[in-house]
């Protein structure tokens, strides 16, 4: 009985020593938090959100490439002798193409993955129920907005699957990765579909955005008048004219925003200061919050108007705008005001020797805010969809002149009205004139099914060509177990 | 030595027990007699020797697991600094390298084989029940924890090999478990120990670089071959060309012939003092020790000290309870210098990057810049004017109560702790690093390792035949560690290394990491009439580092083993003890990462002024320890009379779940994901044999040999894809071996131009391989690795020498290789250029001698690897030979003293090896586990000592 009582005793002193698991688990690494302790506090909920921000920031893809890549791969910029940033989109070097370049697979899904921990992960009571909305809310705009880039880089506008017999679009994740088993292999939804959850992403973002208009202060985060007017961007990529158009209307109107309409007013919309028209920019701090990893390698300042000068319009831009054109305030004489020294060569590129100063390092340190989306892109989408869904010209002449007319341009030339062909080409002008260097103009000409064209109009890019699709990396389609089809051609 | 005793006995049916350790015990019935007189007889068989197992000792006949056991008695007066040094060579199976050889350097330890590929580990180490902590070891030496330990103190290693002896250690027991146990007093009068040693430390193997003007010769003929013209003209042309870049160190328009190193290579004195005092009566036994040891390396000023205290204290406070403590304080301090690389700072590499023909100093005294590296690449800048200090403080203690419940239990509780304050201090003066003029750089490193355990020792015995013994119990520990570090440039002078000085404080920084463990473990043993063995562990781990899904892991065990020499069948005599052992168990490899299991969200970046946490590492809660299943079987002899002894083992260990990062679908937002993945197995046969070859007239002459062979085999990978398919030194396939080597083959040197050559896959001659010639060549496995010893003894004189050796390791050294076999760096090269080829039908082994172009048409002789860029790193070295005399005691006691000795020993006295570089051993760092890769480390240095050992 003794023996039994001792055992006992021992066994129970045992016992008592572990019985308490906290002593084995309660252990913290120094600079990093389980996500349990970030959702779970509000301090936690605000630094994902800040994260999903900083991600695009952050990002070469969402941000220089973005904004510039289009415009290089097309006609609208073209590289200074000497310098060699873009000069594959300029030339779209290697057998392939360089469509695939502006592809940011990966950077799009960690965006993602933020957005939809925001989205689903937050429980209630961590941060105040308006609040909670709110950060749902501009993460399923931010959502819908890296999959409609991602859904544009590689694959065919929803009006156009049927005609290439291709309609693949991205792998659609819209729950978060929390364990090895979420991370399960994926087939590439259908671009119907693809479209189908952005719509579904940019309704609900709506109602959670209630309220939150694109004031020089909430402008600096997804809100509901960027809602609208990428869902206007969304619809005129899916060919819903009536629906662009309708939500253009409303993003402008939503926003009390208006154009500017001065020279002055115009030349410094891209400041941070009297950025007018902004609807949505990411602002970055410009000593500590470096664009694409390094303002002074990879800024869009340093690639267009400072430090490398690389990318230069092309004259066929500058041919487009008439003299007194407020716009020409963009364009100032090339010079690498970070080396103090003369950027030569510009003059082969447009006969001025102008660089595009939308980027400017205007924040100093060639840091500058970032416009994704602003009211004269809104006029022109308001436009393009009125007259397709009138079939006529002239139901898209009044935002078409207003945006005009701010901009101290003529009246529309009659031409330009006499049939839809014409209209197109005139909006495209327009569209080259207002939001070059702004992440538009390769899109533009996919989205309508044209050819991609060089400075002297020879084709690029046909149309039909497997190269107007980029490509997914190869490292995705070849881990074990991929689901993922890799576009034709490639 | 004779011992007197006088015992009052009531009854002629007593009986006397006489012990002695060392001697067998005797059992006489005194019967009527009054004058019981016994001679106390050697005890030779070594099967009654007690090893130091998991949580208690066990006679070595009762071994039913594999444990390789060192005394200090058997290694003697080695001038070493750690423990690790110790088993160099004398444990069969565990294969011990140097990965530098500066004084106090770490070794790499591997019991049977590389088990992890991404989660290589170091054994666990205990010493007097204290697991020692590997975390945050200096940052800028080379070093080991067990530095702490004055050798002097230590009584026994034993290595726990094979998984049933290391299953009791759990998920800390997979890369073995090394135990080293401390001299503890005994009861007697009280025994004073002082010895002091003095000896001189350099460098074991030269290499011999060619002179300035073979140097010239060489860029002659390279010159003549880009170039044309003459030889004459072409070296003239060189010559000027030197003069212009390095110039004349008197002015006269001849070039430099330096010996560079003469200038790193030096010798290095050492100084040891120890004195000890051990005793103790029926109620307490004491040991105290103290211990200075000081030992110049033989590089520059690289130094090693030591300080270090020891007590040992036994308390029996009464019959039931008793008191243990070892307590252990030490500072080490260690003046490091940067090793294992080519940094032009890094002066074993320095003695090859520098050439002849540049010199150290200007004629006005001051540094010359006009080096290969400049400045700060100068090896006496490096020497004079970069301070490298690490000072180390540790308390090493274990503190344990003994409690016996009754006549079958006891109750052992033990705290002890490991804390450790690190501080690792770098200053380059302005002289050194005038861009910054100077800075300062200092880690504080802490680290605070506890455990307690609570261990119930049982034993029964059920008939007088069935033998159970039980321990049981419970342990937690707990390792956290944390570091502070600053950097401050811009100092005045080169005087002031303190932070106050500095202009500019540039950076501060900071961080801290922590694992914890609690286990549960059992082991039970049963025997029956001490004939048959049975022997059942289970130790269930549970540590923070696991998956919430895997919290808890169990590692059993189970062994037995047959005295067959006991059966009354077995008709062998010459047997004293033959004995059959069998076992397999689990043991598991922790050293996952602290963090690795949970999911984690790392500060990255931030927007608009917030910062940001994104997510970082997927959650793996299924993520587990590493395990190694391993099967043992073992025979332990003893023949005539323990004249031959020794044991032979043979196991296979299967190591799974090795960690591998599986890449995932990246629209996940992850990368990849660290699982539990592949396998790797190792077999191997092991032999120990001591013998007493002679032992007559007090002459003995005993020998001890051991080899343990290695087979290593990857088992299975991710998806079961080779990773580096093209890899020179990295691939790993299914299949093959950890460490399998791929080069072209070497066809030779042109005989006709002089071109070098080498097959490509189809065996045709190219001067162009590319990767898909690579074929595989060697492997950087030891295949086998032992020692062998002989000690004589005859009247106090005795002679002791001792071999070891390591067979079948193939290496790549290199910096040695990049840097100092062609010109076209304009380093110093080797003597082997001297047999180059220099006219049409040479046959030779080096090409044609050729500037910074590489030959025509031809792959780049200093980067085309092929089977000629790897050296086979197999050596045998006199480990060490000491001849020590102890005087007569009948002179030594006409002094008062109780014993003189006197003794010399060396260390690394000679090496036999077709290593062409420094130093055989190849091990990047202490879990290295490619072993065919070496980069300029600090190589073995060869010691010489003298010293007195009295006691009183």
């Amino acid at each position: 009985m003794t023996k039994l009582k001792h055992s006992l005793f021992v066994a129970l002193l045992a016992l008592g020593v572990m019985s308490c698991e906290d002593i084995l688990t309660d252990v913290k690494p120094a600079t990093a938090l389980t996500g349990d302790a970030v959702v779970n506090s509000a301090a936690g909920v605000e630094a994902l959100r800040a994260s999903m921000y900083s991600k695009i920031r952050a990002n070469f893809g969402y941000t220089t490439l973005y904004l510039l890549g289009p415009s290089a791969l097309a006609d609208e910029t073209r590289n200074r002798p000497g310098q060699s940033r873009f000069d594959d989109l300029n030339t779209n070097s290697s057998t392939d193409g360089r469509t695939s370049s502006l592809t940011e697979w990966g950077g799009t899904y960690s965006i993602m993955l933020d957005a939809n921990l925001l989205i689903n992960s937050i429980p209630d009571g961590v941060v105040p129920a308006a609040t909670k909305d709110r950060y749902r809310g501009e993460a399923l705009a931010i959502r819908a907005f890296v999959m409609h880039h991602l859904v544009r880089t590689l694959g065919y506008e929803p009006t156009q699957t049927a005609a290439r017999g291709f309609d693949k679009g991205i792998v659609l994740r819209t729950t978060p990765t929390i364990v090895a088993a979420d991370a399960d292999n994926r087939p590439r939804a259908t671009v119907a579909e693809t479209y189908t959850q952005i719509r579904a992403d940019l309704a609900e973002a709506k109602t959670l955005l209630a309220g939150v208009t694109a004031t020089n202060t909430n402008n600096v985060y997804a809100n509901l008048n960027f809602v609208q007017a990428l869902e206007a961007r969304v619809e005129l990529y899916a060919g819903n004219w009536l629906a662009a158009s309708t939500a253009a209307q409303a993003a402008i109107t939503g926003s009390g925003r208006s154009l500017a309409n001065t020279s002055a007013a115009v030349t410094n919309m891209f400041a941070r200061a009297s950025a007018v028209e902004t609807i949505f920019r990411i602002t970055p701090n410009a000593n500590t919050e470096q664009i694409g990893g390094s303002n002074v390698n990879n800024g869009p300042a340093a690639y267009t108007s400072d430090q490398w000068v690389a990318q230069i319009p092309t004259q066929k831009v500058l041919s487009l705008y008439e003299a007194g054109d407020h716009r020409l305030g963009w364009y100032i004489p090339c010079f690498n005001r970070a080396g103090n020294a003369a950027a030569a060569g510009c003059p082969t590129v447009n006969t001025g020797g102008l660089a595009l100063a939308k980027y400017y390092g205007r924040n100093t340190n060639l840091s500058d805010d970032l416009h994704y989306m602003r009211l004269g892109e809104l006029y022109l989408i308001w436009a393009e969809a009125a007259a397709k869904a009138a079939n006529d010209p002239n139901a898209g002449s009044a935002p078409l002149t207003t945006l005009r007319t701010a901009r101290g341009a003529s009246a529309i030339p009659a031409g330009a009205l006499t049939d839809m062909t014409a209209f197109e080409n005139f909006i495209l002008e327009e569209r080259m004139r207002e939001l070059i260097g702004e992440g538009h103009r390769f899109y533009d000409l996919k989205r309508l099914g044209r050819d991609i064209v060089n400075v002297d109009n020879s084709v690029k890019i046909r149309a039909d060509s497997y190269r107007m699709l980029g490509f997914i990396p190869v490292g995705v389609i070849t881990l074990p177990g991929s689901l993922i089809t890799q576009n034709p051609g490639y | 030595m004779d011992g007197r005793y006088t015992i009052n006995i009531r009854s002629n049916t007593a009986v006397l027990i006489f012990t002695s350790v060392g001697f067998k015990t005797q059992t006489i019935s005194t019967g009527d007699r009054t004058v019981v007189d016994v001679a106390m007889v050697s005890d030779v068989s070594v099967l009654d020797e007690l090893v130091v197992s998991g949580y208690g000792v066990t006679p070595k006949r009762e071994l039913t697991g594999s444990i390789s056991s060192v005394k200090a008695s058997e290694i003697g007066d080695v001038p070493l600094q750690n423990a690790e040094s110790f088993l160099q060579g004398r444990a069969a199976g565990v294969n011990i390298t140097t990965n530098s050889g500066n004084p106090g350097g770490a070794f790499r330890v591997q019991v049977r084989g590389v088990g992890s590929i991404n989660a290589a580990s170091e054994p666990l180490y205990i010493v007097d029940g204290v697991q020692i902590s590997f975390s945050n070891l200096s940052g800028q030496t080379s070093m080991s924890p067990l530095n702490q330990i004055n050798p002097n103190d230590i009584e026994s290693i034993e290595v726990l090999k094979d998984a049933a002896s290391a299953a009791i250690y759990g998920a800390q027991g997979a890369a073995g478990v090394v135990i080293i146990t401390t001299k503890r007093g005994r009861q007697g009068d009280t025994q004073i120990t002082a010895k002091v040693e003095r000896g001189v430390r350099e460098s074991s193997l030269d290499v011999n670089y060619i002179n300035t003007d073979q140097y010239l010769e060489y860029l002659a003929e390279g010159y003549v071959y880009f170039a044309g013209g003459t030889l004459d003209a072409a070296r003239a042309n060189r010559k000027a060309a030197l003069l212009a870049s390095y110039g004349s160190p008197n002015g006269d328009g001849e070039l430099a012939n330096t010996n560079w190193a003469d200038y790193i290579f030096g010798t290095g004195l050492s100084t040891n003092y120890t004195i000890s005092a051990s005793g103790g009566d029926a109620k307490t036994r004491f040991l105290m020790s103290a211990g200075y040891e000081n030992t110049e390396g033989h590089i520059l000023d690289d130094q090693f000290q030591r300080i270090s205290v020891r007590a040992n204290i036994d308390h029996q406070a009464n019959s039931r309870l008793s008191q243990s403590l070892s307590i252990n304080l030490a500072k080490t301090f260690q003046f490091g210098i940067c090793q294992d690389g080519t940094f032009i700072n890094c002066p074993t590499a320095q003695a090859f990057l520098e050439p002849s023909f540049t010199f150290p100093y200007k004629p006005d005294g001051t540094y010359n810049n006009l080096t290969r590296f400049g400045t700060s690449g100068h090896p006496l800048v490096t020497a004079n004017e970069v301070d490298r200090n690490t000072d180390y403080y540790n308390i090493l203690l274990s503190s344990r109560t003994n409690y016996t419940v009754n006549d079958w239990m006891i109750l052992t509780g033990t705290l002890s702790t490991d804390m450790r304050f690190l501080k690792d201090e770098r200053f380059d003066n302005r002289i050194a690093n005038p861009t910054r003029g100077g800075f300062l750089n200092i880690v504080n490193r802490e680290v605070q390792n506890y455990q307690a355990s609570l261990v119930a020792s049982t034993t029964h015995n059920i008939g007088g035949k069935n033998n159970i013994s039980t321990i049981s119990g419970v342990e937690y520990r707990r390792d956290f560690s944390e570091s502070v570090l600053v950097t401050a440039d811009g100092f005045p002078g080169t005087f002031f290394g303190v932070l106050n000085a500095a202009a500019t404080p540039t950076s501060a920084g900071g961080t801290f990491t922590e694992y914890r463990f609690g286990s549960y473990f059992t082991n039970i043993k049963y025997n029956y009439a001490e004939k048959y063995f049975l022997a059942l562990v289970a130790r269930v781990d549970g540590s923070s580092r696991f998956g919430a899904d895997k919290a808890w892991g169990l590692f059993p065990s189970i062994s037995g083993a047959w005295r067959i020499s006991e059966e009354n069948f077995f008709p062998v005599d010459a047997f004293d003890e033959l004995k059959l052992r069998a076992g397999y168990g689990t043991s598991g490899n922790s050293n996952i990462g602290n963090f690795a299991s949970i999911g984690l969200y790392s500060v990255a970046g931030s927007y608009n002024n917030a910062t940001g946490l994104a997510p970082a590492q997927l959650a793996n809660p299924l993520l587990s320890w590493e395990s190694a299943n391993e099967l043992n079987i073992g025979l332990d002899y003893s023949l005539f009379e323990g004249r031959i002894s020794g044991s032979i083992d043979a196991y296979s260990k299967e190591n799974e779940n090795l960690l591998f990062s599986r890449p995932l679908p990246s629209d996940s937002g992850f990368g990849s994901i660290t699982e539990n993945i592949g396998s790797v197995k190792n077999e191997g046969l092991e032999f120990e044999v001591q013998t007493v070859n002679l032992n007559r007239g007090g002459l003995v002459w005993r020998s001890r040999f051991n080899v343990g062979f290695t087979r290593n085999e990857i088992t299975k990978l991710p998806n079961d894809n080779t990773i580096g398919p093209q890899s020179n030194f990295n691939k790993l396939e299914v299949g093959k071996p950890i460490g399998i080597i791929q080069v072209a083959k070497w066809a030779g040197v042109n005989p006709a131009d002089g071109r070098p050559m080498w097959y490509d896959i189809n065996g045709n001659i190219t001067y162009t391989p590319t990767v898909n010639d690579l074929r595989e060549y060697k492997d950087g496995v030891a295949d086998a690795v032992g020692g062998f010893g002989n000690s004589i003894s005859w009247k106090g004189l005795s002679v002791d020498a001792f071999l070891q050796f390591s067979f079948g390791q193939w290496a790549f050294p290199s910096s040695e290789y990049y840097f100092s076999r062609v010109a076209n760096q304009q380093t110093a090269m080797t003597d082997i250029v001297l047999d180059r080829w220099q006219q049409p039908g040479d046959i030779t082994y080096y090409p044609r001698a050729y500037l910074t172009t590489t030959h025509v048409n031809t792959a780049d002789y200093r980067t085309q690897l092929g089977t000629h860029s790897i050296f086979n790193a197999s050596y045998i070295r006199l480990k060490n030979i000491t001849v020590s005399y102890d005087v007569p005691t009948r002179l030594v006691e006409r002094v008062g003293l109780k014993g003189v000795r006197f003794y010399s020993t060396a260390i690394n006295l000679i090496t036999w090896t077709a290593w062409p570089y420094y130093d055989p051993e190849v091990a990047a760092n202490a879990t290295d586990i490619y072993s065919n890769v070496t980069a300029a480390s600090y190589p073995t240095a060869r010691q010489i000592n003298g010293g007195i050992e009295i006691r009183f």
